[in-house]
């Protein structure tokens, strides 16, 4: 874990950087490496261009030739923040990693609070406070983590807070990817790490004109499905599928009987009745939804054994004393990494 | 180095129980003469049941210590245990002392007999009658009657498992209680032995009555799988037939209709359709379901080495 210069480093700030990034991203990188100096650990900053950035080739290789401890890694297309994420912390050395937004969203003064703040958490999130931006902005953020807070049953408070510092296991084990950095902290926190809120100040400079187009709504809501369905589906899918499967089901079944009975009962012609199309419809939406979830059962069922669903701290195993039989064991084997096969998958 | 036995324990919460427990796991295994090993499985608790563990097994070589991050619940860290496990004999018991280590000589010598599953039955249940020990009975009886698995006592922790079986059994979520219908995929011998049960003695109750309705879901859930898991399209197959059937019946009055009287009625012929279309669909699920298993590690080939094993041990115990 050292570098050229032969210090170790114990901080790793990495810094994706997307279509919105600030348009001084060499101001924005002198702020945060007052911050970092602050803290008074080695550190070393990695950029990663999520995807090619023409326009900001003079500020790489400025940044490149300033001598500091700068690595700058470019993806081929654009992959979205989480992938860039994982792709900076390959590269990462630190015992301590920091995900630092490309545009202004705190103080970069704040940097040395949130990292103290780790402490004995395993992940520290920023929440931006107090929070400028108008009424509606605060309202829309809070309709968003309340559903979230619902569906997880963790409350935030502002996930869209770019700045986070983890210990490096965090990454280690929680498979992120397409746009999940947003819920680092609900996926984090459900494999049993340790995750705290910190409050930070906002940065002046933290002012998104103009409003989200509808297009980012629509990506909210979707975002919140998939986490729902990580949270909820992934572990037993046929209770949740078969639970409202078999509602569906009953519902129809219920029908049908009733317009069976009309039919033989009251002489009520069946013939144009679309309450007859209502019914099957719903016996059918029921049987897929029931046939979904087996589907997914089956998945975990034959793939047990890679979708673990624990995490293991450690495996202790003292070595036998010396006068024993017994050859020595390892003394302390660390728990065993996700399978390739599971990152994969991920 | 085999080891002969290892003993898997999930801990949660029971910092009083472990060194007496640990004591009479020595107790009742050192004088069957077996190499062991202990495999306790800390179940993120948060008293000092971790540093107990941790000192046990820095004084003896024979324990393991598996530590979890958070509470996951007994059936992950029975599955970690298990996979930690290097005995060829398995034997899970309860954390809490409820079960007595005595016992495990009983279970060894009735697979040594050439069975994969010994259970244990607590004929002799020291708990409160209505809260817990009814409920108990008849859930038992109806998991014996769904998965036609005849044990007493699923409920009972005290078990004994052929490693080579029980690590080929997917455990998950609240499994534990299911291993042996679980297991029946493979075709294991199970033989059921009764076993003393004592009255808590430390720490408290960590279940409850509400656990019923989960167990219920479950067993309707393990009952689908199991019977479904190996013949996906099969199974699909079955569950299309009904929907072909009314399929027909609404096409078919349709195009009789359409004949005779030369009128047709909207709603009917719909409805065939939808029931049709329900058909392909649920085939064509059933063809993914078939891709899935072939992809999955649970196959029958998996089973073979226990049946061949089997088979050199029954004729042994015949002779």
């Amino acid at each position: 874990m050292t570098d050229s210069t032969g210090t170790s480093v114990e901080i790793s700030a990495i810094i994706p950087v997307g279509r919105r990034h600030a348009p001084d991203v060499l101001a924005l990188y002198a702020e945060y490496k007052e911050g970092l100096e602050a803290i008074g650990l080695p550190y070393e900053v990695i950029m990663v261009l999520d995807g090619p950035r023409p326009e900001m080739g003079s500020d790489v290789r400025r940044l490149l030739s300033s001598g500091d401890r700068v690595a700058v890694i470019s993806l081929t297309r654009n992959f979205g923040e989480a992938t860039a994420l994982i792709a900076g912390f390959q590269r990462a050395a630190g015992r301590i990693i920091l995900t630092l937004p490309a545009y202004h969203q705190v103080r970069g003064s704040e940097l040395g609070k949130l990292v103290r703040a780790l402490g004995a958490a395993d992940l520290a999130i920023g929440q931006r406070w107090p929070r400028v931006g108008t009424r509606f902005e605060k309202y829309r953020r809070q309709l968003f983590h309340r559903l979230l807070a619902r569906v997880t049953g963790q409350r935030f408070h502002d996930l869209g807070c770019g700045v986070r510092a983890m210990k490096r296991r965090v990454l280690e084990e929680i498979n992120l990817y397409g746009d999940q950095h947003r819920f680092l902290p609900v996926l984090a926190s459900r494999v049993g790490f340790k995750v705290r809120e910190v409050e930070l100040h906002q940065s002046p400079l933290d002012r998104f004109e103009g409003g989200y187009p509808p297009r980012e709504y629509v990506r909210r809501a979707l975002d919140i499905c998939t986490v729902f369905f990580l949270v909820r589906f992934t572990k037993r899918p046929l209770r949740f599928f078969g639970l409202v499967g078999v509602t569906t089901f009953l519902v129809g079944a219920v029908l049908i009987t009733w317009l069976a009975l009309d039919r033989l009962v009251f002489r009520q012609p069946l013939a144009d009745r679309p309450a007859l199309l209502l019914s099957s419809l719903l016996v059918v939406l029921g049987m897929q939804l029931f046939a979904l979830g087996l589907l997914g059962e089956l998945i975990i069922f034959t793939h047990a054994r890679d979708i673990k669903d624990y995490q293991i701290e450690e495996v202790v195993r003292y070595p036998a004393p010396l006068c024993a039989a017994e050859p020595p064991r390892p003394a302390l084997s660390p728990a065993p990494k996700p399978s390739e096969s599971q990152r994969h998958i991920a | 180095m085999a080891l002969d036995l290892s003993v898997v324990v999930p801990l949660f919460n029971e910092e009083e129980s472990v060194r007496p427990l640990y004591a009479a796991i020595l107790e009742g295994v050192e004088c069957l003469g077996v190499a062991f090993e202990i495999v306790l499985v800390d179940d993120g608790s948060r008293d000092g049941t971790a540093r107990v563990a941790d000192e046990i097994a820095r004084s003896d070589s024979r324990v393991c210590l598996v530590r979890f991050r958070r509470n996951y619940g007994q059936t992950p860290a029975m599955a970690a245990g298990i996979a930690e496990a290097r005995g060829e004999i398995i034997v899970t018991m309860d954390g809490d002392l409820q079960n007595d280590p005595a016992d495990i000589g009983e279970l060894l010598a009735r697979i040594e007999a050439g069975n994969d599953i010994v259970v244990g039955w607590r004929h002799d249940r020291q708990d409160k009658l209505w809260t817990r020990k009814v409920p108990s009975r008849i859930a038992n009886a109806l998991i014996a009657k769904v998965t036609g698995v005849p044990i007493r006592d699923n409920g009972c922790s005290l078990k004994a498992y052929r490693a080579c079986l029980i690590k080929q059994i997917p455990l998950y979520s609240e499994m534990h209680r299911f291993i042996p219908a679980m297991a029946s995929i493979a075709g294991p011998r199970i033989a059921e032995i009764r076993v003393r049960h004592h009255a808590r003695r430390y720490g408290s109750s960590k279940y409850g009555l509400s656990r019923v309705y989960k167990v219920l879901l479950d067993l309707m859930v393990i009952k689908t799988v199991a019977s479904f898991t190996a013949r996906p399209m099969l199974w699909f197959g079955i569950l299309s037939l009904p929907m072909l059937a009314a399929a027909t019946l609404a096409l078919g009055w349709t195009v009789f209709t359409l004949c005779v009287q030369s009128r047709m009625s909207l709603s009917i012929a719909g409805t065939g359709v939808i029931f049709l279309t329900s058909t392909v669909t649920l085939l064509a699920a059933g063809a993914i379901g078939e891709l899935i298993y072939k992809l999955g590690d649970l196959r029958e080939h998996q089973f073979s080495g226990l049946t061949q094993h089997l088979l050199v041990r029954g004729a042994a115990v015949d002779d």
